[in-house]
């Protein structure tokens, strides 16, 4: 089942096209890398598949009620908040509450679920700034899980982490996927470190899908 | 304390407006430093000091009532406050240029502006000092009141959309994924910022505004372990800044802004050190108990010396009745109104534009603060001090709203408006300051009146030059010099315990 599709879509900004004719599937519990060199129009397309960029031309269908789970990349948060990794994760859980209602014990719940499914409780609450690369990636990816996401969408969360770290992610995810069936698409620079866990790997050159491999 | 709460309450609502700002800014400038945002942090109140200068001149300066100059001068400050904000958003959109180029020039711009507009006006002259030096002696009830309600609104949306704020600031991107909006929350913490600096500027001038958005923050951050508590400790230490550096300030006659603006760098230094020393043990291995306690046996004492230091004790101590009779079986002194009979205004400009507004509109001409005023209520005090049981100033005034021609008739006025215990007049004859030999020239009589009989229960004046020590407005003056003309008129300035003899 489709969970996202595009047809044909370009994505772009002040109305001039970044990325061009896409058209692809998300389909649920699938493991998806997208790769691309620097400057290919990676995020623009993360931010159309996020919703948060208007097709430019062709069409978008979501799947009602669709939640992505969005991972940033890490460096993109400031150190300086002094904000644990529960209370990062935590932001994820109070997505349905209404703004001026504070986060009750369903809400820590879900938090101590999602940071258990990342392996992510021992340090938890621990400053975020002062944790590894590594450790921020769980919480984020755990603030994500939090949102209860049929997709998770992750902007290169292996960049800047040993290759040990690398591996334990990729591992992460994959269970992830397995254990929850939730659709995990990620962008990154290392084929080979994904070679072999992912389903289907899309690259994108110059804004345009030229090579999809399984 | 006294002078705060007591009958006198000399500064009672500059306390508590100077608590209230500080007590908003330290909140909301736990962003500004997360945000990055100082140096706006810096601009913005020196826009909303320009705006209230281009305001006076504007108008004029016009203290006529009815005149309408003034009333711009809280639209002067919101307006520039705001016109900057959009400027700058604007700047940011449109040019692409980076944030601190346009903030930087919005410094220089208002810094240079305000001082412009007040140098082709020289009669907003003493105003726009008092203000640029944070000096707040004197806030009205009116004031105090508009500034209390607008912080509380503020307080209220600040908690109320403390999340949204978070995720816009923290991570707007995942925001938006989630739904949220971060644009509105960004409007609504700009919008906060806005108010608060803007009326803080008219209350307390652009320097304590600015002191107390960043210091109190850097400080919490320094210390803080959560996010929740660093909003709780940068309103704690603003909030203490903010008491206790007027009480330094009154102590060692120092502006009382500065004071509490040099207070919470003090703090941040020291939140410093004790953030490094906790860091320094926790590393040496010592359990988080031990490493806190450490921390805050070295910070009690740091705040013991401080305070040793400083003599955090009440300035002025108790003094004998001198030749005032004993009142003690009459009930309390109603201070009435003291009469003007130097044949000058002896009108003292407010460093509160707000109050000047008022004045100039004709909102309330009886509010108009004179040198006569500030004797009276500075009476009140003495007579407090003196342990004279003594109506409080503001019961005083509404009791007898009108100037007495003289003593006779201020007693008859108090019998007409039913009240029994003895009246205190006070007849202002001279009052010339020479601020070159730093003396004021005085002659005030004073009587005590029983008001059902008419009898004079005491009388006495103070005569002569007293000195005056960096007094720049009449309000200091009477500041300075009221413990020594008091002491003259009430017989105990041969006690050698009040401030004119140390003189």
């Amino acid at each position: 089942m489709a969970l996202l599709r595009l047809n044909d879509a370009d994505f772009g900004y002040a109305r001039e096209a970044i990325v061009h004719g896409v058209s692809l599937e998300v389909r649920a519990g699938e493991f998806v890398a997208l790769i691309g060199a620097n400057g290919s129009g990676k995020t623009t397309l993360v931010r159309g598949l996020l919703g948060l960029l208007t097709p430019l031309a062709g069409r978008v269908e979501r799947h009602d009620g669709l939640r992505i789970g969005y991972v940033p990349q890490r460096e993109t948060l400031d150190p300086l908040y002094p904000l644990s990794g529960f209370d990062v994760a935590l932001l994820g859980a109070c997505r349905d509450l209404p703004f001026w209602q504070p986060a009750g014990a369903a809400e820590r719940a879900a938090t101590r679920a999602s940071l258990d499914a990342t392996r992510a409780n021992a340090f938890a609450r621990q400053r975020y700034g002062q944790l590894s690369g590594g450790q921020r990636q769980r919480i984020l990816i755990a603030r994500a899980l939090a949102t209860q996401p049929a997709m998770l969408l992750l902007d290169e969360p292996t960049a800047g982490v040993d290759p040990e770290t690398e591996d334990a992610i990729l591992e992460m995810l994959e269970s992830l996927r397995s254990e929850h069936r939730i659709a995990v698409w990620m962008v990154t620079h290392h084929l080979h470190a994904v070679r072999g866990r992912v389903d289907r790997t899309l690259e994108l050159e110059a804004g345009r899908l030229v090579k999809e491999q399984r | 304390m006294e002078l705060l709460f007591g009958p006198g309450m000399l500064f009672r609502n500059a306390v508590l407006g100077g608590l209230v700002v500080a007590l908003v800014c330290s909140l909301l400038g736990v962003y500004v430093v997360l945000r990055r945002l100082v140096l706006l942090g810096v601009a913005l109140p020196q826009a909303g000091a320009a705006g209230i200068a281009a305001a006076f001149w504007l108008t004029g300066h016009s203290h006529a009532p009815g005149g309408g100059g003034h009333t711009i001068a809280l639209l002067g400050s919101l307006a520039s406050t705001f016109g900057a904000l959009a400027l700058l958003v604007a700047g940011q959109r449109l040019a692409r240029s980076p944030a601190e180029w346009g903030v930087g020039a919005l410094f220089a711009i208002a810094s240079a502006a305000t001082v412009l507009f007040v140098a082709i006006d020289p009669t907003g002259d003493l105003e726009m000092t008092n203000l640029l030096r944070g000096e707040l002696l004197s806030l009205a009830d009116r004031d105090l009141v508009v500034l209390s309600v607008v912080s509380a609104v503020v307080l209220v949306l600040f908690l109320l959309f403390r999340r949204e704020i978070l995720l816009a600031s923290f991570d707007p991107e995942f925001a938006r994924t989630i739904g949220r909006e971060p644009g509105r929350a960004d409007a609504l913490l700009f919008g906060l910022f806005g108010v608060t600096i803007a009326l803080g500027v008219l209350d307390a001038g652009p320097l304590v505004v600015f002191g107390f958005l960043v210091l109190p923050a850097l400080a919490a951050l320094r210390i803080a372990p959560s996010l929740g508590a660093a909003l709780a400790i940068s309103v704690a230490i603003g909030t203490f800044c903010s008491v206790s550096g007027f009480a330094l300030a009154y102590r060692a006659d120092l502006p009382t802004g500065p004071t509490s603006v040099a207070l919470a760098a003090g703090c941040w230094l020291a939140a410093s050190l004790a953030g490094r020393l906790w860091r320094r043990v926790r590393q040496s291995g010592a359990s988080r108990a031990a490493a806190t306690a450490l921390v805050l046996v070295a910070a009690l004492g740091l705040m013991s010396g401080c305070s040793s230091f400083f003599g955090l004790k009440p300035r002025e101590e108790p003094l004998s009745r001198g030749t005032l009779p004993d009142l003690a079986a009459r009930g309390p002194v109603v201070v009435s109104r003291f009469r003007n009979d130097t044949g000058n205004s002896l009108r003292i400009p407010s460093g509160n534009p707000l109050r000047e507004m008022e004045v100039a509109i004709g909102a309330a001409e009886a509010r108009e603060w004179r040198v006569t005023d500030a004797l009276q209520q500075r009476a009140v005090h003495e007579l407090a001090r003196r342990g004279v049981a003594v109506l409080d100033f503001e019961a005083a005034r509404a009791a007898l709203p009108d100037v007495p021609t003289d003593a006779a008739n201020a007693a008859r006025t108090a019998h007409a408006a039913g009240i029994r215990t003895p009246v205190m007049f006070g007849d202002l004859r001279r009052f010339t300051v020479s601020g070159d030999d730093g003396i004021v020239v005085v002659r005030l009589d004073l009587t005590l009146i029983d008001p059902e009989s008419g009898d004079v229960l005491w009388s006495g004046k103070a005569e002569g030059p007293v000195a005056v020590k960096s007094a720049l407005t009449s309000q200091e003056v009477v500041l300075d010099a009221g413990s020594a003309i008091f002491a003259q008129a009430f017989g105990n300035d041969g006690s050698g315990s009040d401030a004119a003899k140390k003189r």
